[in-house]
């Protein structure tokens, strides 16, 4: 799916043309919403989400306490929309990690002959080992943290984009005006940077937004597993691996915040799908 | 041969047609907590491995439902001589272990020289055995260099076990557990079951069973302990039917199971005790203002509330055991258990010249009730103005951890409530905490070398009041354990290590 | 094309080394003496040193990474520390739930998005296809552990029709095991339908205006003819390609999800030899998961050479 764009395609009518997208004005709808419960979470949250409150456990949902409160009596609510700001953080933090490696990665082995098949060998390598799995290996190495858990799942998506930036190299660089920038002796560095790259903005953006969704939906699963984010630290993963044991007599501790993996998750695709449809003109006919 | 085997498999059909009618037999599937480590009882002090090992190893002796020691493999308690030295001990005649060989005097010493190399109960026992010999083929004798109660109880206890195994059967690591118990292994898929057939020519004791003492009948023809981590999946497991007994599920499960078909409480009442263990070596709480602050800023009541919700299943006690054991007492306890007083804790800061650092309290979620605790203490000490650094890792990395005294001031664990107090680990000075004082000296040799036990009994509210003095642990309370059995089961009895001898289905 | 096929076999290998290279890497990464953390506090020193003798840790790491080249060469994979038997045939005894597991959830994936795609594409731009297009895209971002909670909690617990977990006992029959399964396979299955339904959809669209569809249906050939017979049979290969990156995908999904469940698998496994720091079987687990993507991605390839004339190097 090495989606090459035509360099053709305008800014202004690159975005009047994404604001006329249903699904890609619902996602991102959706998208902002989220975020904004997430970013300003400190003034909308009702409560401390740590705040104790033994009397309280276990409430199911009521005016009082929105989405129920959890087995210490904290407001699930609260605890849901600042758990949205590190599931948030995650996800955005692997994006750029995986950018930056993937990018640098992908440009190098598509530049230079030489180190293409020795990069192009480990991108396939990597590419071979279940995204899970080999996060989890990379977790169990580097021990759980947040910050482990953001690395682990950078490298596991890093070969991702350096694969498509990698094709996208080849083809640009035989493109006869960087043929002719060559020719002319311009410094290799300068022909990335200004040929390259721009091309490359919108299968990143496409890839990056994916990514992002995949990412938040596989620290869930880390952090569902503990092996992830340290269970202290509400994520909607380890909300949901807490709220399982009470499953049977207070699912609010399950639903609220699988719901809220499903919305993020759901409109990043929304968004990306959007996008690939707009910058891939032969997908774009199919829809 | 075909023939002779169709004939043999009637004759037994035949044979056991009517036994089974009468006992009951059948297949019992036990859902446990986890997979073992080890199916050597002497090397791992695992609850886990003690609850599966006990149906196919056996010990000397046990305890009866009233915790005292009687008599399992031994034909009586030992004759006790010079001053509490030396201890014979006579076995039972006719056991068989499981590959058919005759149980010796022979192989019980090898046994015992194996757990005291290789079991840290045994260990603890070692240094104070002057010889270990089989006097005939039926006769042991233990002598010791000095005086040493905990010795019985030791001899006793199915974790860190001091189990008899056939004295060409030493392996270590162990190859195939050979035992003489009611049960014998027949199949074990790690993750998946540990699979025990009935020992058809096991001879119980006479009698009734009494506690893990008594006569072990083994009536059910097999028992299949599968592993099922997640707490959640065993109360599932239980509610649809799946497991005809569930081991160690969530008390506020309770109000799920109390009205069900399908399965049904077994509390035990009173299990055991949480506790907070201190590094008086190093670090913040080397000091024992410092301990105290810690101590009396805490509300163990809301501690409870929060670990085990159901107050059915939790009860505010600060003494080390319950009403009911001998060794109950209220030596200390006035005024400084369950007091959450931030300003008495601020004012022995300030003596204790505390200095802001962090007080890392590490803490599993293996044990979800360890991770609760921690999380409401830590709010209490947050106001008692200590600056809490709550590291929540996972059971293995804690016991790795809590062994280096520049890693951690305080740990979360707990204990069933120990038929010998010598038992209790932070009473020694070797174990993580390594509490060690002049006071903690006089009483806990006084207690250990004393072997009268109505002597004893005041020597221990002694200890209890040091413990309560320097604060090298803290108790938070007691609690009740709650497991699941489905109605079909009859004879299950309530214990810390639930059993399945004397135990059959109904049809 | 045997020349092709040569060049492919090659690049083959050279992943296979560098997998195995980022595995030996991932496992040697690890902070701390591996031998004391497998063995735990009660250990000795003598017992760590000679685990270490054992697993040649005591080597320099070249020499290290030399002998593990070598035993992997021989098929060995080492010891699991925890399970005490080689770490190949602990695999092997957990590969029947997974493979199991992953089959079941292709077909019910396959049963949902196969017809559900090719009615999309044939009314495209309908409501039928709007709906199902974003009811896909909303089970691909549903976590599967989370659907299986509430599948638990609804079919096994309330409706009692399914077990709650584990894979049936000593000795179960078939039967037993596959009830075990569906649950599993079913939000697996339902998670992973999206990409098969997006794939048959566009392979639908592409080929149903090729010329031959148009004039199969100027011959008057009835419509489900024309789109069974000539359309989708046409689709379909690329159809099969998804389902078989879908089956490697699973393999992750199947982690997460054998542990909710129970069940024995090889992701299960995984999951417990993280958490007992089983380092031995986390490595032969990587290997093998791996090599097998490489090896399937390899026959997709050459059975593309064999099925599609015009792939021509």
């Amino acid at each position: 799916m090495a989606a090459v764009s035509t360099p053709a395609v305008s800014e202004a009518s690159f975005v009047s043309r994404l604001v006329t997208r249903k699904t890609v004005m619902v996602g991102l709808l959706i998208l902002v919403i989220v975020a904004a419960l997430a970013i300003l979470a400190p003034l909308i949250a009702p409560y401390s989400p740590s705040r104790l409150s033994v009397v309280n456990r276990l409430k199911p949902p009521s005016g009082i306490y929105w989405f129920g409160t959890d087995e210490f009596g904290r407001d699930v609510f609260s605890r849901t929309i600042y758990a949205g700001r590190l599931s948030l953080l995650v996800g955005a933090s692997v994006v750029a990690f995986a950018a930056v490696f993937g990018v640098t990665l992908g440009l190098v082995a598509g530049f230079f002959r030489r180190l293409d098949t020795p990069i192009a060998r480990i991108i396939d390598a990597m590419m071979a080992f279940p995204d899970i799995l080999l996060a989890i290996a990379l977790v169990a190495a580097l021990g759980p943290s947040l910050v482990t858990v953001i690395v682990a799942l950078g490298i596991v998506y890093t070969p991702r984009l350096a694969r498509i930036v990698r094709a996208s190299t080849l083809v640009i660089r035989e493109l006869p005006y960087v043929e002719a920038a060559r020719a002319l002796g311009v410094p290799t560095w300068r022909i990335m940077s200004r040929h390259v790259l721009r091309n490359l903005v919108s299968p990143i953006l496409v890839q990056g937004t994916f990514i992002f969704a995949y990412a938040m939906l596989a620290e869930a699963g880390l952090s569902f597993l503990g092996l992830g984010v340290s269970p202290e630290v509400p994520t909607w993963g380890t909300m949901i691996a807490a709220g399982r044991q009470y499953i049977g007599q207070a699912d609010w501790m399950t639903l609220f915040p699988g719901i809220a993996i499903i919305l993020s998750v759901l409109s990043l695709q929304m968004v990306g799908d959007g996008f690939r449809d707009l910058l891939d003109p032969r997908l774009r006919k199919d829809l | 041969m075909r023939i002779r085997e169709a004939l043999l498999s009637g004759l037994a059909i035949l044979a056991s047609g009517p036994v089974l009618a009468q006992s009951g037999g059948g297949v019992v599937n036990v859902a446990t907590i986890g997979e073992p480590p080890t199916l050597d009882p002497m090397v791992s002090t695992a609850d886990l491995v003690g609850i599966v090992t006990q149906h196919f190893f056996e010990t000397l002796f046990t305890f009866d439902k009233d915790w005292k020691v009687t008599p399992l493999l031994a034909a009586s308690l030992p004759e006790v001589t010079e001053g509490g030295k030396v201890y014979t001990i006579k076995l039972r005649d006719g056991i068989k272990f499981h590959d058919g060989s005759d149980m010796t005097s022979e192989d019980v010493v090898a046994s015992l020289k194996r757990w005291m190399e290789q079991g840290s109960r045994g260990k603890q026992v070692a240094g104070n055995v002057d010889k270990l010999e089989a006097v005939d083929p039926s006769t042991v004798r233990i002598t010791l260099k000095t005086p040493y109660a905990p010795l019985l109880a030791l001899l006793s206890f199915n974790n860190s076990a001091a189990v008899i195994m056939p004295s060409e059967k030493m392996d270590v690591p162990m190859k195939e557990p050979v035992g003489t118990g009611p049960y014998k292994l027949k199949e074990r898929k790690p993750d998946q079951y540990i699979q025990l057939v009935r020992n058809d020519s096991y001879k119980p004791l006479d009698g009734a069973g009494n506690g893990y003492g008594g006569a072990r009948k083994p009536i059910l023809d097999e028992i299949r302990f599968v592993p099922v981590p997640d707490p959640n999946t065993r109360v599932e497991g239980a509610i649809s039917g799946q497991f005809d007994y569930v081991d160690s599920i969530p008390v506020e499960s309770y109000d799920r199971i109390k009205n069900l078909q399908t399965s049904k409480p077994v509390i035990l009442k009173p299990f055991g005790w949480p506790v907070f263990v201190m590094n008086t070596k190093q670090g913040v709480m080397a000091n024992t203002d410092a301990r105290m602050a810690v101590r009396l800023s805490l509300s163990m009541e809301d501690m409870l509330a929060a670990a085990f919700g159901n107050p059915e299943f939790y009860s505010l006690d600060g003494a080390m055991y319950p009403k009911g054991y001998v060794w109950n007492t209220d030596a200390g306890v006035e005024g400084r258990y369950n007091v959450a007083d931030p300003d008495k804790a601020k004012a022995l800061l300030k003596k204790a010249n505390y200095s802001g650092a962090p007080l890392r309290i590490l803490t599993s979620r293996q044990y979800e009730f360890h991770y609760k605790m921690a999380q409401v203490a830590a709010e209490y000490l947050k106001q008692a103005g200590f600056t809490v650094d709550l590291q929540v890792v996972d059971w293995a990395t804690l016991t790795q951890r809590r062994g280096d005294p520049a890693l951690w001031d305080i740990y979360i664990t707990h204990s069933p409530f120990l038929p010998e107090p010598a038992l209790i680990g932070q009473l020694s000075e070797s174990s993580p905490g390594w509490w060690s004082s002049p006071a903690r000296k006089k009483a806990v040799d006084a207690f250990n070398t004393e072997s009268d036990p109505a002597k004893r009994s005041a020597l221990w509210a002694e200890v209890q009041k040091v413990i309560y003095d320097e604060t090298p642990s803290i108790k938070i309370g007691d609690f009740n354990a709650l497991s699941a059995q489905s109605p079909k089961l009859e004879g299950i009895v309530p214990a810390p290590w639930p059993y399945f001898w004397n135990v059959s289905l109904k049809k | 094309m045997s020349r092709y096929i040569l060049q492919r076999l090659l690049g083959m290998l050279a992943v296979m080394f560098v997998v195995v290279t980022i595995v030996f890497i991932i496992v040697r990464i690890a902070p701390g003496d591996p031998a004391a953390v497998m063995l735990g506090p009660d250990a000795t020193a003598q017992d760590v040193a000679s685990l270490r003798t054992r697993l040649g840790l005591d080597q320099p790491l070249i020499v290290q990474y030399g002998i593990f080249f070598g035993q992997l060469l021989q098929g060995d994979l080492g010891e699991s520390i925890f399970l005490n038997r080689p770490v190949l045939s602990a695999l092997a005894d957990r590969a029947e739930p997974t493979f199991f597991l992953t089959l079941f959830s292709i077909v019910i994936a396959g049963l949902i998005a196969i017809p559900v795609g090719i009615l999309s594409a044939y009314w495209r731009g309908s409501l039928f296809d709007q709906t199902a297009t974003t009811l896909a895209m909303l089970a691909a971002s549903v976590p599967s552990f989370w659907l299986g909670l509430l599948l638990i909690q609804f079919f096994a617990v309330r409706l009692g029709v399914f077990p709650v977990s584990g894979y049936g006992g000593p000795g179960a029959g078939l039967g037993t095991r596959l009830s075990h399964l569906v649950l599993p396979a079913l939000s697996l299955g339902i998670v992973s339908s999206a990409l098969i339904l997006r794939f048959t959809r566009a392979s639908m669209l592409d080929v149903l205006n090729d010329d031959y569809v148009r004039t199969a249906r100027s011959k008057g050939m009835g419509e489900f003819r024309v789109v069974m017979k000539h359309a989708f049979k046409n689709a379909l290969i690329p159809v099969l390609t998804v389902i078989g990156l879908t089956a490697a995908l699973l393999v992750s999904g199947a982690v997460v999800t054998e542990t909710v469940f129970g069940l024995p698998g090889v992701g299960n496994l995984v999951v417990s030899a993280v958490l007992r720091r089983d380092y031995p079987v986390i490595q032969g687990a990587l290997l093998i998961v791996a090599a097998l993507y490489v090896l399937i991605n390899f026959l997709i390839d050459m059975l593309y050479l064999l099925v599609d004339p015009r792939v021509r190097y």
